[in-house]
């Protein structure tokens, strides 16, 4: 049988639902299953309705759907909070101390706290007292989680294994004779899953890990949700990797510091979000202008202003790809899942290095949040180019400006015996020193334009997902893949004539595949977490080729496979 | 050893005829000169404005003239990406005393080890004559409401440094060349946020702070037997703000700069430095379940 359950694990911020969140996803996974987990959060510490939500699969899955099983409530903002998305036979189970009346009979009450203070000894073990009575009524053979609560809790000792099992074990008997609906799915013959992907990430942790392996050496930002774990994950391994690492007095100086640090000669990246990218803007172009490479990542959140801080949207690419004054090369990279996140990481760097740029990474909250288990990252592999950099011999004429085919001079840095570097933001010549000679000004805005063409042969192309050609194309862009895919996949498997052009790689725009598709294809429709469809814009904006059909989500809430399916149905698409 | 040829200006200067850059000009030469460091192992960062042309005026020395405000984060950056390197920052009030004030603050209240050099001329130059930041209540300018002239007090920036944490702070005069490179020196060889409040008169727009208001309204401060390690003294020499002007060092004490605390390698710089792959591995590895 085909298994495609959701859990939902509802309550106020600081009240654990994150554990039992992690609990639940470390059991699927280590019983060799798929899963896809989002995470749903007010801004704010304490307090309000949070829900972490996980897809549970024997088939890879890449999105969350609408659809719940399983809630898990410890609150009574739970118990009523997702009522509606509740799937025909799905159960909600909630701590019998909390105060809920309109019982239906999808509401299973159980003793969560109480058994975990009596059996456990610990209140902590409430989580594994939610997995216990989780296990209990979709009929998971218990022995299966015995073993991975043996496998997690190995570390903290015997007594931890043996108090985690008995509760759940307490639990899981307790639910089995008192629980009296019944779950659409029994998974009692259940045999472990074939599914072997054991690493456990969400994008942003796949983006410091990326960002590690390409040999990071310093990296300044100030805390803007939802970029910050990137920030905290790779101070985290400063002290053993040696990274300088510094939290600003604002974006401004975030900025400013990388520049200077990889002027000086160290790879360098700052993370932030829409509004703290805001204030970089006036440094990125500084960057530009004196050719120095740096890695920018914003995680997008709603905006403007302070919009939505813990929410999601595809809403600044524009603004990305447009910000500063002046005309210069810039790339954006949107990986949309965190797989892809691992190599965009390694590759921003690279090309930054090669072409001497600013190069951005474009996420959202919905990739930045979001976890799934993905295979072990080999990181043999990774490549870390530096680019062109000046012979090491004494050079008295050195100029860091040299003109260029290519429009790439050779990097030096300050402390190299024999040269002398010299930047400036200004109009300079070849050897750094400002000008207001006119045919200068035009030889070095050419030299910025002729790095393009060496660009674009080496971003990647877009992807098509689904049949080579069809009647209907979906035309997305980051995170919005995993959504897009599973509804293709779906609507493909009922006969549609549908597949999906994805783009990572999304400025500079390559529009050979563009053009073909909208050639191939009778409908191209655009799927994006935006109002205006942003990137339709820009595809028009340079292939004159214009997207007509649109589907837009700006609620701040992620896509979900039956939303897009909705939305094609009621818009006539499909 | 570094000769007065190799630091030959590669650019005509483009300062006005008797501007008070000229004099911090041929101190930085002269400090340049006498630091007995490699001039390779130096940088200059400037931020906007008259006082931040000064890279273009001087030879052989690694340089990046910035943004207005910006030099001092960028500088920090420079610093901390190679500790081997002598990073002096030249800026003018109006960019560092106002878009760059709160970095400068920050700066001193990590004590990075940078040195920072305000020429201080109570305007902003090179946009043709506007109040700055140090300019005097009062002063009539041509963005200053009329009829009163700036209407608000200027920034202190001597006392701005010490309250906020900086390890070396002084006042020099564009007009002093010996007591100016003596200073400078002292300031690059100091461990720590050094930083000297130039004074300097822009004899184009400035009418009040003048090379004659200078030189009859400043006085040597090490003549008065001032302590330079009581933070109190040098913070009342800094709130003087009557008939004359004291010229030295005010604080001067030792305390842990930035580069202490972040995680640089113990050999070597972090622009030489390089993350060994099996390290990222083993992180990952670690992370599988």
């Amino acid at each position: 049988m085909t298994m495609d359950i959701t859990f939902n694990i509802g309550g106020a911020a600081g009240q654990g639902i994150d554990t039992i969140g992690d609990l639940l996803t470390q059991v699927f996974v280590q019983a060799g299953f798929y899963t896809f987990t989002t995470k749903d959060f007010e801004s704010r510490i304490r307090g309000g309705y949070n829900f972490t939500q996980i897809r549970v699969s024997d088939i890879p899955i890449y999105a969350s759907v609408d659809q719940i099983d399983v809630i898990i409530a410890l609150s009574v903002d739970a118990v009523v909070g997702q009522r509606d998305n509740l799937s025909e036979g799905g159960v909600i189970i909630f701590d019998e101390s909390i105060e809920f009346e309109d019982l239906e009979a999808c509401h299973f009450s159980a003793p969560l706290e109480k058994i975990a203070r009596e059996v456990g000894g610990n209140v902590k073990m409430m989580n594994a007292a939610a997995l216990g009575a989780v296990i209990a009524v979709i009929n998971f053979p218990f022995e299966l989680v015995r073993q991975v609560l043996t496998d997690i809790f190995g570390r903290k000792g015997e007594k931890i294994v043996a108090g985690n099992v008995d509760v759940a074990k307490a639990l899981y008997d307790l639910t089995k004779s008192n629980f009296t609906g019944t779950c659409k799915y029994n998974l009692e013959t259940l045999e472990k899953g074939s599914c072997t992907d054991k690493l456990i990430l969400t994008g942003n942790k796949a983006l410091a890990l990326g960002a590690i392996a390409a040999n990071v050496k310093w990296i300044s930002s100030y805390p803007m949700s939802p970029s910050t774990s990137v920030f905290q994950d790779i101070v985290g391994y400063s002290q053993q990797l040696k990274i300088g690492s510094i939290q600003t007095e604002d974006e401004i100086a975030s900025l400013a510091m990388a520049i200077g640090a990889s002027f000086a000669g160290a790879r360098s990246m700052v993370t932030t979000s829409g509004g703290g990218f805001a204030l970089m803007v006036e440094a990125l172009g500084f960057a530009a202008m004196i050719e120095t490479p740096v890695v920018i990542y914003n995680a997008q959140r709603p905006g403007p202003s302070t919009g939505l801080p813990t929410r999601t949207e595809q809403a600044d690419l524009l603004f990305m790809a447009f910000s500063s004054q002046g005309e210069f090369p810039r790339i954006i990279l949107a990986p949309k899942d965190p797989v892809e996140a691992f190599n965009v990481a390694t590759r921003a760097f690279n090309l930054a290095d090669k072409f001497q740029i600013p190069v951005m990474i474009l996420g959202d909250q919905y990739f930045a949040d979001s976890v799934m288990n993905i295979p072990r990252i080999d990181v043999s592999g990774v490549k870390r180019d530096k680019g062109k950099l000046a012979r090491s011999r004494a050079d008295p004429d050195y100029k860091r400006y040299l003109l260029t085919e290519d429009g790439i001079s050779p990097r030096a840095f300050p402390g190299d015996k024999g040269k002398t570097i010299v930047s400036a933001g200004n109009v300079h010549r070849e050897d750094g020193h400002i000008t207001e000679d006119a045919e200068m000004r035009k030889l070095m805005v050419q030299k910025f334009m002729n790095k393009i063409p060496a660009i674009m042969t080496e971003l990647n192309p877009p992807q098509i997902y689904g049949t080579a050609q069809a009647d209907t194309t979906l035309l997305t862009w980051g995170s919005t893949w995993g959504a897009a895919y599973e509804a293709v996949k779906s609507l493909a498997a009922k006969g549609e004539s549908i597949n999906q052009l994805h783009f990572c790689d999304v400025f500079p725009l390559r529009t050979a595949k563009l053009r073909e598709v909208f050639a191939q294809s009778k409908q191209v429709i655009a799927v994006e977490q935006n109002i205006t469809s942003q990137f339709a814009s820009l595809v028009r904006m340079h292939t004159g080729l214009a997207v007509k059909q649109h589907i837009n989500k700006y609620d701040g809430r992620p896509m979900t496979p039956g939303w897009i399916i909705s939305e094609l149905e009621e818009g006539g698409i499909v | 050893m570094i000769t007065p040829e190799m630091l030959e200006e590669p650019q005509k200067v483009t300062w006005c005829t008797g501007c008070g850059n000229f004099g911090i000009l041929a101190a930085l030469k002269k400090a340049v000169i006498e630091l007995g460091k490699p001039i390779h192992e130096i940088v200059l960062a400037s931020g906007i404005g008259c006082s931040s042309k000064i890279p273009h005026y001087i030879g052989g020395v690694n340089s990046i003239h910035t943004l207005h405000g910006r030099p001092i984060p960028i500088a920090t950056g420079i610093h901390l990406a190679n500790t081997n390197l002598d990073v002096i920052v030249h800026t003018g009030d109006g960019d560092c005393l106002a878009e760059g004030l709160g970095h400068f603050v920050h700066a001193a209240r990590r004590n990075v080890d940078i040195a920072v050099f305000i020429h201080n001329n109570g305007v902003n130059g090179l946009t043709k004559g506007q109040y700055s930041p140090a300019a005097p209540r009062g002063y009539v300018s041509n963005t200053s409401p009329p009829p009163p002239g700036a209407p608000m007090d200027p920034v202190n920036p001597m006392a701005q440094a010490i309250t906020a944490g900086a390890t070396f702070v002084a006042r020099g005069f564009s007009g002093d060349q010996k007591g100016l490179v003596n200073l400078m020196l002292e300031a690059i060889r100091h461990k720590g946020f050094a930083v000297i409040d130039i004074l300097q008169p822009c004899v184009t727009w400035n009418r009040q702070l003048t090379w004659k208001y200078y030189n009859e309204h400043t006085y040597a401060l090490e003549e008065t037997g001032h302590d330079v390690t009581n933070k109190f003294k040098a913070l009342e020499k800094a709130m003087e703000n009557g008939d004359r002007y004291p010229v030295g060092v005010f604080y001067k004490v030792e305390s842990p700069d930035l580069a202490s605390g972040i995680a640089l390698p113990e050999k070597g710089t972090l622009k030489d430095h390089t993350t060994d792959l099996k390290d990222v591995q083993k992180i990952i590895d670690d992370l599988l379940l």
